[in-house]
């Protein structure tokens, strides 16, 4: 995958975008968690909810940067 | 000394404990705040933003004690930047060859931002608020160097960002302060409130500052409940998930409140009322106010808690509900041969009916907090939200303000060529946007300005006796923690919070270098000079140009006040109790705000407030009612019955248009031949039970609104010919 995008001409980032595409879906995974009462079972659900996006965030990232 | 050695050991453990309570929260936040701007600094150097400042500052601006509401207000705060910032690259592009053409632009816009944020609520308001204070902050820098504007509009977007994201995580990751149980503790609280105001109702004390006491904190309350929800739903799923039902408990508290309120009055009328009948009444309802109690304490004889106790509340209030209805049938028919008085007669049938609904509202209030159990309820479903209600006179007031004091500032910076001028007009631009919120700006401005100086002596010494010998970020961090401790801690006392707020954000401005560190003595000067002085215009500026704190805006508010009876006459009937129940308690909650210091105003406010929620209230249920009568049976009321109830929608709001003498008689006797009308219509003959029931419904709203007319506590009894305050004097029949 290229590592810029150009966006109306200017150089985006595509991590940038991916991390766009992660909040996404860490957003919708959130709304299925908590439907079943995962939060429950978690010890901070913070945390919990911040260190998904940022697995699902550096999963996509290492399909530009592999 | 004789005190023994253990003595004096509990005596330091008991101050420990003492302090840990009251004390450590506080520290806790402040660790917490300083932690996060010192984040975001080092980021910023470590990714070689141009001024890594402004995410220290960024922090300092966004933050909150719970962490839902600082996820709000950053939520809010990154829409108000992103649309400041397209703003900015546009009039930068108009009017880049033309500064006065851009600082017009701009004082526009920043005016209009300044409405738009008095006129939304809770961190909605804060959105706009932003957008504004960005085209200030970024675009006049930006517009000094059109080349780059695009580039240093994206620097300064990314250094917000930078300290957006490390508060907002910091707050939530590091010992996190949840809002859930706040919201909790204000749901509990009515339900001890309530029961406290039943057996009030129930003695029938007439103490009217408790009376006004109850329902402000009940305004406070509901605000209150308003703002938290919608921070916590950014903060906490399981509230998000309950938001509905959190806006639909607000709503039924409202007309709950409202609808208790009306009974009360309607008690204390009766029981300041002199007549032999009043006594018979009273004698008749009370046994039905003492059984309310008990269905809403447990077993133990603790008022409702939880949801749980909540359920079993409801299931009481059910059954107490359904048997009402014939309970009360009984009674009234013993009491209509015991008395043959037909004004005894309507105060008791308003009475009960209002009784009827209290318990029903009452049951539908628990039933929602109930279903909190749950996480996905039928409940849920509630599409009308809280609305708030600013008086647009006071909203293009503050806009103005703003747009004056930047053009003011502007047409100084261009005639005299001053050198640091930009950062006067683009301070003084953001805080109008800024303190505009704030129940005293002017005071508020003041404040903070003290704090601006003793920030500028401080970054002196800073930048010129300390920076020089630093190296490095860490040594520049613990150089500037105590410096940004005190800060944070002054701003977590209400009195010193304004010199504290002044402090965060100023000093940072003025003693953290960018990223290409320069040293220049009389500039730092010229910055701070500046600083200063839009603040100080600003303060002026608010005191001047019509002060929001005047008596003016006060009489402002109260006239939108009543204007909500009026509204309540002519304005569309769905959803219109909401509406009015929601606008009349937001505009008292702003008067509150205003009223802080000048308690005989408030108190005015007040007895207008309950004057609007009374007959307003009773207006709409009675247009309720009418509308069904109208659809289903239009035969039930004689055409002179209608003329009657259409002369009496006319002079109510001309009432409250302009309170006086005559419009006041001229309502209450539109509201007396209209009772005369509804009565003969009933008529002593045979009519089916629920045609007599509606039109006994009809009458009792109206038996209702004469009796709010002739409150004698009420406002409106001053306008009334030939009345005498004094209370000791005969009595008015009711």
């Amino acid at each position: 995958m290229p590592r810029e995008i150009s966006f109306f001409d200017a150089y985006i980032p595509t991590v940038l975008l991916l991390a766009v595409v992660a909040a996404v879906l860490a957003l919708a995974a959130d709304r299925v968690l908590v439907r079943f009462g995962f939060y429950e079972l978690t010890w901070h659900p913070a945390l919990f909810r911040v260190s998904l996006f940022i697995c699902l965030a550096a999963l996509l990232g290492l399909a530009v940067y592999r | 000394m004789n005190t023994p050695a253990l003595s004096l050991k509990a005596q330091l453990r008991q101050a420990a404990t003492d302090w840990w309570r009251s004390e450590a929260p506080t520290w806790v936040y402040v660790f917490k705040m300083v932690l996060a701007g010192l984040l975001a600094l080092g980021i910023g150097y470590g990714l070689d933003l141009e001024s890594p400042r402004s995410a220290l500052i960024t922090v300092f601006i966004v933050m909150q004690p719970q962490s839902g509401m600082i996820l709000a207000k950053s939520f809010y705060r990154v829409i108000g930047t992103l649309v400041g910032s397209m703003a900015i690259v546009v009039f930068v592009g108009l009017f880049a060859q033309t500064p006065e053409l851009f600082l017009l632009a701009s004082a526009l816009w920043i005016g209009l931002c300044t409405v738009g944020s008095a006129h939304n609520r809770n961190f909605r308001s804060y959105g706009f608020v932003l957008s504004g204070y960005t085209v200030a902050l970024i675009g006049l820098p930006a517009a000094l160097h059109p080349a780059i504007t695009f580039d240093s509009v994206m620097t300064r977007v990314t250094e917000i960002m930078v300290g957006i994201v490390c508060v907002g995580l910091v707050s939530a990751l590091v010992f996190p302060q949840a809002s859930a149980p706040g919201l909790v503790r204000i749901i509990r609280g009515r339900f001890t409130a309530f029961v406290d105001l039943i057996s009030a109702t129930l003695g029938g004390t007439a103490d009217r500052k408790q009376l006004e006491a109850t329902n402000a904190r009940f305004v406070g309350d509901i605000i209150g409940l308003e703002a938290m929800r919608s921070a916590a739903i950014f903060e906490d799923p399981e509230v998000r998930l309950r938001s509905g039902r959190l806006t639909r408990m607000n709503s039924e508290f409202m007309a709950l409140s409202t609808r208790m309120h009306a009974l009360h009055q309607l008690m204390n009328r009766l029981h300041a009322n002199p007549a032999a009948s009043a006594q018979v009444v009273i004698d008749a309802i009370s046994p039905y106010f003492r059984e309310v109690q008990p269905l809403l304490t447990r077993a133990s004889g603790e008022p409702v808690m939880s949801a749980l106790d909540a359920a079993d509340a409801a299931l009481k209030l059910d059954a107490y509900k359904r048997e009402l209805p014939r309970r009360v049938r009984a009674t009234r028919n013993t009491l209509s041969e015991q008395c043959q008085s037909d004004n005894a007669m309507l105060d008791f049938d308003t009475a009960s009916e209002l009784l009827y609904r209290v318990i029903e509202e009452l049951h539908a209030y628990t039933l929602t907090y109930a279903s909190m159990t749950q996480r996905h309820h039928e409940r849920e479903q509630w599409e009308h939200s809280y609305a708030p209600k600013t008086s647009m006179t006071t909203a293009l007031i503050a806009g103005a303000r703003a747009a004056i004091v930047m053009l003011a500032l502007a047409a100084f910076w261009i005639a005299s060529g001053w050198p640091s001028g930009d950062v006067a007009v683009l301070n003084a631009a953001a805080f109008c946007a800024i303190t505009s919120a704030a129940p005293d700006p002017a005071k508020a401005t003041r404040t903070v300005a003290i704090g601006v100086l003793f920030a500028a002596v401080a970054g002196y010494v800073y930048t010129f006796h300390i920076l020089p010998r630093l190296d490095g970020y860490w040594m520049l961090a613990s150089a500037l923690m105590p410096v940004l401790m005190l800060a944070v801690y002054l701003t977590t006392k209400p009195k010193w919070a304004g010199y504290g707020l002044g402090i965060c954000i100023f000093f940072p401005f003025l003693a953290v270098p960018d990223n290409f560190a320069h040293f220049n003595a009389a500039g730092y000067l010229n910055e701070s000079v500046a600083l200063v002085v839009s603040l100080l215009v600003t303060a002026v500026a608010f005191m001047v140009l019509l002060p929001p704190t005047t008596d003016w805006t006060v009489r402002v508010l109260e006239k939108q006040l009543r204007k909500q009876v009026v509204d309540a006459c002519f304005g569309k009937l769905a959803h219109l109790a909401l509406k009015f129940e929601s606008g009349t308690r937001d505009l008292m909650h702003q008067i509150t705000l205003f009223t802080g210091s000048r308690p005989l105003l408030r108190q005015k406010a007040l007895g207008w407030m309950f004057a609007t929620l009374e007959v307003g209230h009773a207006i709409i249920e009675l247009r309720n009612e009418l509308h069904g009568i109208r659809t289903e049976a239009p035969d039930l009321l004689p055409a002179s019955a209608y003329a009657a109830l259409n002369r009496l929608r006319e002079a109510i709001p001309a009432l409250f248009a302009q309170p006086s003498a005559a419009t006041l008689a001229s309502a209450l006797a539109a509201n007396d031949t209209t009772i005369a009308q509804v009565q003969a219509a009933i008529g002593p003959h045979y009519r089916e039970r629920s045609q007599r029931h509606r039109l006994q419904r009809t009458l009792s709203y109206l038996h209702f609104i004469r009796t709010a007319l002739l409150d004698e506590q009420s406002p409106l009894h001053t306008m009334r010919a030939g009345a005498t305050n004094n209370t000791t004097g005969e009595r008015h029949a009711t």
